[in-house]
């Protein structure tokens, strides 16, 4: 445009330019501020940040661990040893809440009309009610109040029994209950709360992802003799998958997330391992680090598989 | 011996690149007088769009000039909202405010731009909705209008401004036919009370009837520009001659 | 003689219910088994509720549960507080009937006032007694639900009479209402201070979900523009920000508070801990509240920006008056779930040791008089959650339909 002298503040083009370092100025002020404050208290307190201190004894021991692990092993196996506890009750979790969540979705759409009520009830009430309220719902009055020994709950190949739950051939011994597969009542509770808890909200993605498809696929399948349930399965279900799978992402995520309550459960998991090396230690911003770290990683682990299923399920169009 | 009318938009050389490369004004000279009627015609793509929204800066150029009502268009943002408060423009999208009733979508601007008192301005809406033959909308929202409603609520809300010059962006190619004549009746009333008007678009009726000149557009260069007797009866550009033939 | 054609009558309920529940053997099956269930549920549910469950323990801690450990002697002022907030919402309430979206008002009491007003004067009536509280204290509730409909019945009557000036006004009660509870809660202005510490239960939790709510919320929307913003530092920062936080789970951002919040000011000295997770909370809640406002910024057509734009309006006022309503509108379903969700996740302060209502109820569980109650605690917890939650998901559904009478309410 034609070279006539503007005032920065009425010029368009510089405008944009001079409120971004003006913002820029602001954040990097405050930044050097609060880093310099951090870098001042710790090492004020003899806490500069270090990761040495990883390979000290961990002093305490964690109840429930797939790998071995006792009190005098570093930190930083006490910490893997959390964060393999978190990815077991995740995965198992990211599983049952799908399976649970499908089924009450799809149920909104059957012929029985108690089901759908039932299933609608079921979404309202667990969407309203807190996840750690639930949490610590399964745990004490549940799963705590099981019974024990030869009063356990005794089904085909299983029993529900206050020490645990016991797959495979349970069998007492000495008043004792043991079988090849055990879960603790603590992984027990977690599990149960996120997966009814995920799962009151994958219905809810499923429904809405059923409810995008066109009311004309289901009459044309009709139409060319589908039975319902076979019309679910192999017309509206693909096409539904196309809404249902970014919605899944950011469930499982949440689900993921959510994993970090297991504290509540007595469960030892990342954050709970992690609360408790930074009372023994001290390391806050370390442990801190650690933890936002684990999880972000986690989260883009789950979103890359998502997204790699979002692109086979998204319909391949002219 | 009357003097010349003023000269409302004048644009020189205008060139216009897009970030991608694709060079959508080529050097585009116009000039429209005070109470003038011009019609851009030209197939799609050909940039008459674009042109017109550099008038009020909904466009930008890197190249050449433009000065309205003698505010030449530049970075200064005081200019680009001297600019704006004299041009009205009508959409072919209508973009009519739909939280607002179609009262308030007339005084929103006059009120909180020029500052004026919100009695007076709805005084003078009514008025302008009476002239544009829809004053008993004047309560309702914008949803529940049918679409010639809502573009002649459209040019009564440009006009509530008072801007000296006014720019129509292929306002009736969203209507469906039979609300089409109602527009450009509105139109019509405008061109016949003086209003200097720019407008783009494909009815040829308008352009013949009302129009003082007709200008066609293609590939972002001016091809042709005629009173519109000479340009349909006679077109001097082979152009111009392919683009008729395409459209009657 | 032609037959006469058989009457066709609309299938009664039990012709409903047949073809509800057992239309197919496949169907009958599943309703029998349910309903089996059910019934089974709801009788031994009853059973334990009527018999074995031993409800003193929420009677016998009920101010704990109510205002935590906040000093007895000052609790005058938590009720004169709730008599405002009865009074206000009262008379928000008449108002918005006495000025419906759409023409002149109906009635004075529509239907769903009327079951409104039957459930608070049950309330009223019947909480008291189960928590066995004491007279004066019953009678105080009784007040105090009388005035709030009293308020409603007065606005709904005579608001009309109030002058346009002044009703604009009315919605800053709310603001002001904040800043006064704000000052009664916690001191000032001559009156006595009561520390963070000890203000627990209820008080606690509509405290920090309120403090939170009303904070994120322009936080939110400033980040959603800013995410939309072409400038690239604005941009990237908002992103970074809303990913950061999407990215951890709040248990962690409420660790870092209480943890690090210290190391980051300067003499290691930091707000209470109360103060820090009220401000964790809120910035939590901004990044998700920008997704919200996000999307519904992208609804809003360009042509709107670019119209009022044309008019003259500065970027500013456009987008105050013309793309943020239109927005907002849209983004309202998803920000209220953001608000419900934030009234939920104020449970997880109990785990970092402060005494919310989940808190309360742990400590109250500790003591041995009280162990092993934990069923009727947590269901009656539950209760009241579901009932907060969903009051605030009707409330955002009316909002909507007042807001835009034509669309269809989500959710």
């Amino acid at each position: 445009m034609a070279g006539v002298f503007t005032p920065w503040w009425r010029n368009r083009r510089l405008l944009p330019w001079i409120v971004q370092a003006a913002v820029g100025l602001l954040l990097l002020v405050l930044v050097a501020f609060l880093v310099g404050n951090l870098v001042r208290n710790l090492t004020a307190a003899g806490l500069l940040l270090s990761w040495s201190w990883l390979g000290n004894p961990a002093g305490f021991d964690i109840s429930e661990t797939l790998l071995p692990f006792d009190a005098s092993l570093p930190y930083w196996r006490a910490l893997l040893a959390g964060l393999v506890n978190t990815l077991r009750v995740v995965l198992v979790g990211l599983v049952g809440a799908t399976l649970l969540g499908t089924l009450v979705g799809t149920a909104s759409f059957s012929s029985n009309a108690l089901l759908k009520r039932l299933a609608r009830i079921y979404v309202e009430l667990i969407r309203n009610i807190p996840l750690l309220l639930q949490l610590v719902f399964w745990y004490f009055v549940v799963f705590l109040a099981l019974p024990n020994g030869t009063a356990a709950i005794q089904l085909p190949g299983v029993v529900l029994a206050k020490s645990g739950l016991f797959l495979g051939a349970p069998e007492l011994v000495n008043g004792v209950w043991q079988s090849p597969l055990k879960i603790t009542v603590e992984f027990g509770a977690l599990l149960t709360g996120l997966v009814v808890y995920t799962a009151a909200f994958i219905a809810e993605v499923v429904r809405g992802g059923v409810a995008s498809v066109p009311q004309g696929q289901w009459e044309a399948a009709g139409s060319l003799g589908f039975s319902p349930l076979q019309t679910l399965r192999r017309i509206v279900l693909p096409q539904a998958l196309r809404v249902i799978v970014p919605g899944l992402n950011s469930q499982y995520i949440s689900l993921a997330k959510n994993s970090s309550l297991a504290v509540a459960c007595g469960y030892t998991d990342l954050y709970s391992v992690a609360e408790t090396s930074l009372n023994q230690s001290g390391r806050a911003v370390e442990v801190v680090l650690i933890l936002l770290g684990a999880y972000l990683v986690i989260d883009l682990l789950i979103s890359a598989v998502m997204n790699g299923l979002n692109g086979l399920v998204q319909l391949r169009e002219r | 011996m009357t003097p010349s009318p003023a000269v409302m938009i004048e644009a020189r050389g205008v060139e216009k690149w897009y970030p991608n490369g694709f060079h959508a004004l080529r050097g585009v000279d116009l000039s429209v007088e005070q109470g003038e009627v011009v019609v851009i015609m030209g197939p799609s793509g050909s940039g008459k769009s674009t042109f017109l929204r550099t008038f009020n800066a909904l466009e930008d150029f890197q190249k050449g000039s433009i000065t309205v009502d003698g505010i030449t268009l530049s970075d200064d943002l005081r200019h680009i909202d001297a600019i704006r408060r004299e041009v009205g423009m009508v959409f072919q999208q209508f973009n009519l405010f739909p939280h607002l009733t179609v009262l308030d979508n007339l005084t929103l601007a006059p009120v909180l731009v020029r500052k004026l008192a919100k009695a007076e301005v709805q005084r003078r809406a009514l008025e302008l909705l009476e002239r544009v033959g829809i004053a008993e909308q004047a309560h309702k929202y914008p949803g529940q209008l049918s679409g010639g409603q809502q573009q002649r609520v459209a040019i009564a809300r440009s006009l509530c401004m008072e801007p000296r010059i006014m720019l129509f962006d292929e306002p009736t190619s969203a209507l469906d036919p039979e609300m089409v004549q109602e527009v450009l009746e509105v139109m019509q009333g405008l061109a016949r009370d003086g209003m200097t008007m720019v407008v783009v678009t494909h009815e040829v009726r308008f352009a013949r009837q009302v129009a003082h000149r007709v200008v066609l557009m293609d590939d972002g260069e001016v091809v042709e520009m005629a009173p519109p007797e000479r340009f349909f009866s006679n077109p001097q550009h082979p152009r111009s001659r392919q683009f008729l033939s395409q459209i009657s | 003689m032609d037959a006469v054609p058989p009457l066709r009558l609309r299938p009664g309920a039990w012709q409903r219910l047949r073809r509800g529940l057992f239309a197919s053997r496949v169907d009958g099956l599943i309703s029998i088994v349910l309903i089996g269930f059910l019934l089974a549920a709801a009788l031994g549910l009853a059973k334990w509720a009527l018999f074995q469950a031993q409800w003193a323990v929420i009677s016998a801690n009920s101010t704990l549960f109510a205002v935590g450990r906040y000093p007895l002697e000052q609790q005058w002022r938590l009720w004169l507080l709730t008599t405002l907030l009865a009074l206000a919402t009262g008379l928000s309430w008449g108002l918005l009937r006495a000025f419906p979206r759409s023409g002149p008002p109906v009635t004075l009491w529509p239907r769903n006032d009327r079951w409104a007003v039957a459930i608070l004067v049950v309330l009223a009536i019947w909480r008291p007694m189960a928590l066995q509280l004491a007279l004066p204290i019953q009678m105080r509730w009784w007040a105090i639900t009388g005035l709030l409909l009293l308020a409603r019945w007065a606005a709904g009557r005579w608001g009309q009479a109030i002058p346009q000036v002044s009703r604009r006004l009315v919605p800053l009660i709310w603001p002001l209402l904040y800043l006064v509870g704000m000052v009664l809660i916690s001191g000032g202005l001559g009156l006595v201070q009561v520390a963070p510490s000890e203000w627990g239960g209820l008080l606690l939790t509509l405290l920090m979900s309120s403090f939170a709510i009303l904070l994120c919320f322009p936080l939110g929307v400033l980040l959603a523009l800013g995410r939309r913003s072409e400038l690239p530092l604005l941009r990237w920062g908002s992103v970074l920000y809303i990913e950061f936080i999407r990215g951890a789970p709040l248990i962690t951002l409420l660790f870092l508070g209480q943890n690090i919040l210290g190391f980051l000011l300067p003499g290691g000295m930091a707000p209470d801990r109360v103060w820090r997770a009220a401000w964790v909370l809120t910035f939590f809640a901004a990044a998700y509240v920008a997704e919200a406002v996000r999307s519904g910024l992208s609804a809003v057509p360009a042509g709107q920006l670019e119209a009022a734009r044309s008019l003259g309006l500065p970027l500013p006022l456009a987008l105050i008056h013309v793309v943020l309503p239109q927005a907002l509108r849209v983004a309202l379903p998803a920000t209220v779930g953001q608000f419900i969700t934030l009234l939920q996740d104020t449970t997880l302060l109990s785990l970092i040791g402060l005494l919310d209502l989940l808190g309360t109820a742990r400590t109250v569980m500790a003591n041995p008089e009280f162990l092993g109650k934990n069923a009727e605690v947590y269901l009656v917890l539950a209760v009241l959650f579901w009932c907060c939650c969903a009051a605030l998901g009707l409330g955002s559904r009316a909002l909507e339909i007042r807001l835009n009478p034509q669309a269809q309410p989500s959710r």
